[in-house]
């Protein structure tokens, strides 16, 4: 049949112009499909609210709980080391629920209308990294609105800085989230992303504890010298009136095997001036990690919408 | 067309224009387990085609390979000359696809599902809102154009999905189960809005469980365990494998030409129907399967799912 039979108008009078696109990005797709997250994220009250509440929760209520028995970490209270931990906390949930909403998608959702159409997966794919980073960028600057309350003053370089970390940090987890939701089968809720996925990150990043430095403790503000010296007996550095952080080594290999640690670090360089781990190393994982996850997302929806 | 039933129609090469959709001995295995086995069908364009069978007999799966989402294992398939393995995207653009369940964003409005469509689609942006304004109103939602999906009754969704899947000006309609899980009203006034396609002349091949529907269409092809077991007008059928019960001068041939009752499908018709004609063909036995991953995950999906978290 000719080409000119085919793109005759149908009963709405649409002439089919094709889609324009490059390398498999066609800019209307992806904005589409941005858009399209962006819509649900906004429509999604409960989401927006558990950002506030987590926020709460950690930063407030953790914040100043347990803040009253650990004085100060490195010269910072209780609530101003995990304020960068509780923005990380809000991105992983985001990133996460925006991307394993894919599994729905594929099952009972738009997905496969969109399979059967002939817009490039790719550009679908990159629209969905682009809104999950976009409302983890929302969902995580939140915590930032707490900012003033918990004493950290954010300077305009600090905040463009850490805005540019959580994008990546966003852009990252939902390419992970994606990865993860191509390899289920089914779902039936989000409880085991959030035990499995998120929590594990979560505490194994440095965000709620520090990995070496000097805490500080209620009630040791004055150690007598006897125990000072009996204490480095048995390895524990009493320095002023803080303990000298040593994690187990276990631990930290597991600290040091966790991406999020990184860009966690770079995130609270930004934010407080204070980083653990080596700048170099944070830089490399924050930029690196999101596009070698994207690739691997963008091949694993490729794979899985492919003809079969 | 030839009326026998199993492998009718050869592929007739590509300057075979003819057939809106060309099957020839197609067939999916999984493993060892063989879905669909050595199907061949010649539909022409225009014709309303009903695939009708029991569960698992592999109406979807066949339905998936002629829509470029399932490759097939042996055979090949063309629609309007395009080979759906080899040349998916071209055969995309000509097919418009309504899926056994919905496949919305029901948190988006009518009208942003509609536009996203035309977006994946091509379709300029100045023709979009004038299309999906066209398309609304046929659908009989323009005053809902605006409400999210998820507010809508299966009907609406249906209405709507039927819509969209003619809004990119497509050749050939696919629809799996269209009326499944419809009330009477909602099935008679779907039926109608299919009805008036064909009006039109458009070509559909649509899978169904609902014998009067089948009925109703130009040709039916019956599949059982996989294969298809016959194919013929439904008279034709209802001659062929009907038994004596007849409702007479059913030759075939005479049905072709007007002889099809082309209005609503009227479940209480004469004597011997199809559904003879089925139970002859696929037997009394009872087709139970084991809930698959995806049967989980939509029973959760009902029980307010995703919403519930």
């Amino acid at each position: 049949m000719s080409a000119a039979n085919r793109d005759a108008p149908g009963i709405f009078g649409a002439k089919a112009v094709g889609i324009r696109s490059w390398a498999g990005i066609a800019p209307a797709v992806v904005l589409v499909m941005w858009r399209r997250e962006m819509k649900r994220y906004l429509r999604d009250r409960s989401q927006i609210f558990g950002g506030f509440s987590r926020t709460v929760l950690w930063l407030v209520i953790l914040g100043y709980g347990l803040g009253a028995s650990l004085r100060e970490i490195e010269g910072y209270t209780y609530g101003q080391y995990i304020l960068p931990g509780v923005i990380v906390l809000n991105v992983l949930f985001a990133a996460l629920q925006c991307a394993i909403a894919l599994v729905w998608d594929r099952e009972v959702g738009l997905l496969r209308e969109v399979v059967v159409s002939p817009a490039p997966m790719f550009s679908v794919t990159l629209g969905k990294l682009l809104g999950g980073a976009t409302i983890s960028l929302i969902q995580g600057s939140i915590p930032l609105l707490f900012a003033p309350l918990i004493g950290v003053h954010l300077s305009v370089g600090g905040l463009l800085g850490a805005w540019g970390v959580i994008f990546c940090l966003g852009a990252f987890m939902t390419a992970v989230g994606v990865i993860i939701a191509t390899r289920l089968k089914t779902f039936e809720g989000f409880g085991s992303i959030s035990n499995g996925v998120i929590q594990p990150l979560y505490f194994l990043s440095g965000s709620i504890f520090p990995l070496r430095g000097v805490i500080g403790g209620v009630g040791f503000l004055d150690i007598p010298d006897q125990l000072r010296d009996e204490l480095r007996r048995i390895g524990v550095f009493a320095i002023g009136g803080g303990w000298v952080v040593q994690l187990p080594e276990w631990l930290k290999v597991l600290v040091y095997v966790n991406p999020v640690s990184y860009q966690l670090d770079l995130l609270r360089h930004a934010l407080l001036r204070f980083h653990q781990l080596p700048m170099i190393a944070d830089v490399l994982v924050t930029v690196l990690a999101p596009v070698l996850a994207a690739v691997v997302a963008a091949a694993l929806m490729r794979r899985m919408t492919a003809q079969r | 067309m030839s009326p026998a039933g199993g492998a009718t129609t050869v592929m007739g090469g590509p300057r075979d224009d003819q057939a809106a959709i060309l099957a020839d001995r197609l067939g999916r295995r999984y493993g060892d387990v063989t879905a669909v086995e050595s199907v061949s069908l010649a539909i022409r364009p225009g014709e309303f085609f009903a695939l009708l069978g029991p569960n698992g007999a592999g109406k979807t799966t066949t339905l998936h390979m002629l829509t470029t989402m399932l490759r097939p294992t042996s055979g090949t398939a063309a629609v309007f000359g395009f080979d759906v393995a080899r040349q998916p995207h071209e055969v995309r653009r000509l097919l418009g696809m309504v899926f056994q369940d919905p496949a919305l964003d029901d948190r988006l409005t009518a009208r942003e599902n509609l536009e996203i469509h035309a977006v994946l689609y091509g379709i300029g942006r100045k023709e979009r809102e004038q299309v999906i304004d066209r398309a609304l109103g046929w659908a009989a939602l323009t005053e809902a154009r605006d409400r999210r999906v998820r507010s809508f009754s299966g009907g609406m969704k249906r209405r709507l999905e039927l819509a969209r899947a003619l809004t990119h000006s497509p050749k050939v309609l696919f629809l799996d189960e269209p009326t499944i899980g419809l009330d009477p009203q909602g099935r008679r006034n779907l039926w109608e809005h299919i009805d008036a396609l064909r009006e039109g002349g458009m070509t559909v091949l649509m899978t169904t469980h609902n014998l009067p529907e089948a009925e109703a269409c130009d040709r039916v092809g019956i599949m059982d365990a996989g294969r298809l077991v016959a194919v013929g007008t439904p008279r034709e059928l209802v001659a062929r494998h009907g038994g004596g019960a007849s409702d007479g001068g059913a030759e075939p041939g005479a049905a072709e030409h007007g002889g099809v009752d082309r209005r609503a499908p009227d479940p209480a018709r004469r004597g011997a129907d199809l559904e003879d004609v089925f139970i002859a063909l696929t037997g009394k036995q009872l087709r139970d399967e084991q809930a698959t991953a995806r049967d989980r995950l939509v029973s959760f999906a009902k029980r307010g799912g995703e919403h519930t978290r």
